[in-house]
């Protein structure tokens, strides 16, 4: 152990002094907001994840563990957000829980649709990677590679680096998300933007992708043989096509990513009940959930204990993400080069 | 014959398919002295207030949208930005486009309808209670299974249709590619040929051989009196069936959007939908205005076929004794059996067998031994969602057919057999929600809904779905009602007012009685609409109070089309059951079926 001189000493000593009663009245802080979210016993969630049985699985977790039952009303992000608003606008408090992507998260906070969610023990979890703020707390994160059909690509032509998909070999075979439309797609465009520069566009609208807006289906066609890569798949769909001849690959540059977050609506009337869930939510058993789901964790050190395959998709580097204030100029200028 | 059923007569009223048909100006007033004092404007004034809730509220709130900067309830200005955005060479092309394939799916569908609907109803061909049943599956089975099915059937790589051609003809060629104009219409096609020919079949049942018959003894040949009298007979419910057809198919989405858009065809819809749901900042100014185009456009087409139809009679239903009779066909029966087998193998069989096969295996499409499985069953058994939705649906979908068929018949009675005041008015409405695109009006009621006064408990509740379920399902109920009134002499109800009857007892005992096969099309139609609506029920649903269509978008999007598959096959066995149950009770009436 390294010696340490009697003036840090007695600095700690005297930061644990002030630090230990400090601890104490937070957790005490704490329990008065676990014990007032279980008077309220009731939660409602807009979520604009559809389906997710990982997003289910945690709310069942937090309703066994609290007794506080969860209502969710799931709907895409723009039906999520048009919602929230009239509500509040005609004065229907409703909803507790906001969780969305990052763009209709920054659009709606914006508009001043959520109220700031006050201290919560387990932000300290969180991966510096994914920025908080006394609105927003990143809760997981949607993260893209791509697929290949195992059948119709060999090894040796598994693309290595995203720039590959440039290859002339691929022109015309390759399946893609519409770029010219939110989702994977226009994430897709803004990362590949920002990292190869409009040239990377240009020469990718020249390969002839197939867009296609049918997200459920393209994993399944690619698996078909209809087409032998398909641009940008969606990690935490892998589990739902295991056992087809297809391969997700994150290049070696890494992943574009999309991050989810939760939020406190404005007026939430239960706030106590949305405050406890945040914190749930940000526990490693539940973020494990979602590692083991595909998606990245927003907390530090679980990826390391998701499965191996798993794994290897996820421990790869952050790539980039969209930025909600370019959105619109990186959508007119996909629309110019994909015409 | 100069078509004598068509000629203006000098007691003709005005029947009008938009403004409804009329009765004599004498008979009028004998009704008015019948009813009590005030039951008629208190009658009237209710239906107006009733129908203005559902239709015009929601379409106030959308013009609004439209007309303003910002959706309600954000400070902006009043503009024309939405309309001016419209005037644009792309948007152009995209009506053209939308016009175009709705046109041609329509007039292949009539075309294709009316030929199974004669052969059902007015032919001896084998099994065609069967047959009927069959040739309706189509229209009931949720567009995007059907869509996936036929990706898998006809891409031009690995479809299944392309690879027997292959190994068929030995060569590398194409037959057919779905994504494709083609793909789309043909898509469409599948759920518009069921729907007109569910109008036009009881239509073909309704109508008196006698005026066929006079035709033929007149010297008309065969094919004079189909086209002269038969079809010219059932120019109210085909126009109708059309325009419906017409106005669904500007406003279909699935199709275009599975089709179309990777190889960029682009539709109205499929515009609208970029506008709301693809942008980092939804425009609805655009889309209402987009969405309020469309609607004078689809306006323009009523009024012409208002313009079609009027000052001419289509009565066949008379107080004569009658009984449709079937054509012997001889040995072309088992041409038109062909016939009708073929479009069942094609628009039924393939797809469906499909959901079929992929429903025992792991994945839709994969067809190893060692995917076979039962789980897709035991996970829909297991899943609460989903038998809360079906119970939800279930409710919504019988109280809510039950009372659209109740304010269509009220709605048709009014603007097809009186001249009461207000009755084009209440025509108008009742129609409105059809010319506007389901995806535009869902965003219409939740604006609706959601700003009503908090103690009005509609919104989040089941009476919102309920009540937008009857809005978008009443122009067809009075579309189908309206058709069979058409047919229903007014001798008989004079009849029945002579012999004593109250204006109730007679709206009941002679107009539903004799219409009520068509009640019931227009029942099983609306229910399995409220079955399917997504637009309305995604922005209305609450916690608890979920639907079937929303379940089934939840499992779509967290990609188990297999399950989606299995209810899909629920669906196709309650329309079986329904089809059945209700062919069986118009074969008690009908005896020639």
């Amino acid at each position: 152990m390294t010696p340490i001189g009697r003036k840090t000493f007695l600095t700690l000593a005297a930061s644990y002094a002030v630090a230990r009663p400090a601890a104490a009245q937070d957790d005490a802080e704490w329990q008065k907001v676990v014990d007032a979210a279980k008077k309220e016993g009731k939660l409602t969630l807009y979520t604009a994840s559809i389906g997710s049985p990982y997003l289910k699985a945690v709310l069942q977790a937090f309703e066994k563990k609290y007794g506080i039952r969860i209502e969710a009303f799931e709907a895409r992000a723009s039906e999520v957000r048009e919602r929230v608003r009239i509500e509040q606008a005609a004065g229907r408090f409703v909803g507790d829980i906001h969780h969305n992507g990052q763009t209709a998260t920054w659009l709606m906070q914006r508009d001043g649709n959520f109220q700031p969610h006050g201290p919560i023990p387990n932000l300290k979890n969180l991966d510096p990677t994914y920025a908080v703020d006394d609105v927003r707390v990143p809760s997981e994160v949607n993260s893209y590679g791509l697929l290949i059909n195992r059948n119709l690509v060999k090894p040796a032509d598994e693309p290595k680096s995203w720039l590959d998909i440039l290859d002339p070999k691929w022109k015309g075979r390759i399946l893609s998300d519409d770029t010219r439309a939110l989702g994977g797609g226009s994430v897709f465009f803004v990362v590949m933007h920002d990292t190869f520069g409009k040239e990377f566009h240009e020469k990718y609208a020249a390969q002839k992708p197939i867009f296609s807006r049918d997200l459920a289906g393209n994993e399944r066609r690619t698996a078909r043989g209809e087409f032998p890569l398909y641009v940008p798949f969606l990690l935490s769909d892998y589990n739902q096509i295991r056992g087809l001849p297809v391969k997700p690959i994150v290049p070696a540059e890494g992943r574009p990513y999309v991050l989810f977050q939760l939020s406190i609506l404005k007026n939430a009337p239960h706030p106590n009940a949305a405050r406890l869930f945040i914190n749930f939510y940000l526990e490693p058993e539940q973020q494990l959930v979602f590692a083991n789901g595909g998606f990245n964790p927003a907390v530090k050190g679980v990826v390391e204990k998701a499965p191996e395959d798993m794994r290897a998709l996820l421990a790869t580097k952050p790539m980039g993400t969209t930025v909600p204030e370019r959105q619109d100029a990186m959508m007119a200028l996909a629309k110019e080069i994909y015409q | 014959m100069g078509s004598a059923a068509l000629e203006r007569r000098s007691d003709a009223v005005t029947p009008d398919p938009l403004m409804g048909a009329g009765v004599r100006p004498a008979e009028a007033r004998a009704r008015w002295a019948r009813l009590p004092y005030l039951g008629r404007p208190a009658g009237i004034t209710l239906l107006l207030l009733l129908l203005a809730f559902l239709s015009l509220y929601p379409m106030v709130m959308l013009l609004y949208g439209s007309l303003h900067s910002t959706p309600p309830g954000i400070a902006g200005t009043f503009n024309l930005d939405g309309y001016a955005g419209l005037l644009t060479v792309q948007n152009l092309q995209i009506l053209a486009n939308t016009i175009g394939i709705s046109l041609i799916k329509t007039v292949l569908s009539m075309a294709l309808a009316i030929l199974l609907a004669w052969i059902v109803a007015r032919t001896d061909t084998p099994a065609r209670g069967t047959l009927e049943v069959l040739i309706t599956l189509p229209f009931f089975i949720p567009p995007i299974l059907t869509a996936t099915a036929w990706a898998m059937l006809g891409n031009a790589q690995v479809g299944t249709i392309n690879l027997a051609w292959r190994w068929i003809t030995g060569t590398d060629s194409t037959l057919v590619d779905v994504y494709s104009y083609g793909g789309v219409i043909w898509h469409m096609m599948q759920y518009s040929t069921p729907f007109i020919f569910l109008f036009v079949v009881d239509a073909f049942r309704a109508m008196d051989p006698a005026l066929e018959e006079s035709s033929r003894m007149s010297g008309a040949t065969r094919w004079q009196t189909f086209w002269r009298v038969t079809f010219a007979l059932m120019l109210p419910v085909t126009t109708s069936a059309f325009i419906l057809s017409f106005i669904r198919g500007m406003e279909g989405f699935e199709s275009a959007v599975f089709f179309g858009t990777p190889v960029n065809i682009k539709v109205i819809t499929t515009q609208i939908y970029d506008l709301i749901t693809q942008q980092a900042q939804p425009d609805y100014q655009g889309a209402t205005s987009f969405g309020f185009a469309a609607m004078a456009l689809m306006f323009l087409l009523l009024v012409l076929q208002s313009r079609l139809l009027r000052r001419r009679s289509f009565t066949t239903v008379t107080g004569k004794g009658y009984s449709p009779n079937v054509i012997r066909l001889g040995g072309l029966r088992w041409v038109t059996f062909a016939i009708c087998i073929a479009f069942f193998a094609a628009t039924v069989a393939l797809p469906i067998g499909q959901l079929l096969l992929s429903s025992f295996f792991q994945f839709f499409g994969f067809y190893q031994l060692d995917m076979l499985t039962l789980d897709h069953y035991r996970a829909v058994w297991a899943n609460d969602e989903f038998w809360t939705a079906l119970g939800n649906t279930m409710l919504l979908g019988v109280t809510g057919a039950t009372a659209t068929m109740v304010l269509g018949g009220i709605v048709a009675y009014v603007t097809t057999r009186t001249l009461w005041f207000g009755r084009r008015l209440i025509n108008l409405l009742a129609w409105l929600p059809w010319m506007m695109p389901g995806m535009v009006l869902g965003i219409g009621f939740l604006w609706g809904f959601a700003t009503l006064p908090h103690a009005i408990p509609i919104y989040g509740t089941l009476w919102a779905l309920l009540l937008a379920y009857v809005a978008l399902g009443t122009p067809v109920a009075v579309r189908v009602t309206s058709g069979a009134y058409q047919q229903i002499a007014r001798d008989l109800e004079e009849c029945s007012r002579v012999h004593g009857a109250g204006w109730w007892q007679t709206l009941g005992r002679v107009l539903v009685a004799l219409a009520w096969p068509a009640f019931a099309v227009g029942w099983v139609l609306v229910f399995f609409g409220i079955m399917r609506e997504l637009s309305a029920s995604i922005l209305l649903y609450s916690p608890g109070t979920q639907v079937l269509s929303v379940v089934m978008l939840k499992m779509w999007t967290s990609n188990r089309a297999e399950d989606v598959s299995v209810i899909g096959l629920l669906m196709v066995v309650m329309v079986l059951l329904f089809r059945w149950i209700q062919l069986r009770l118009i074969k008690t009436r009908i005896s020639t079926l």
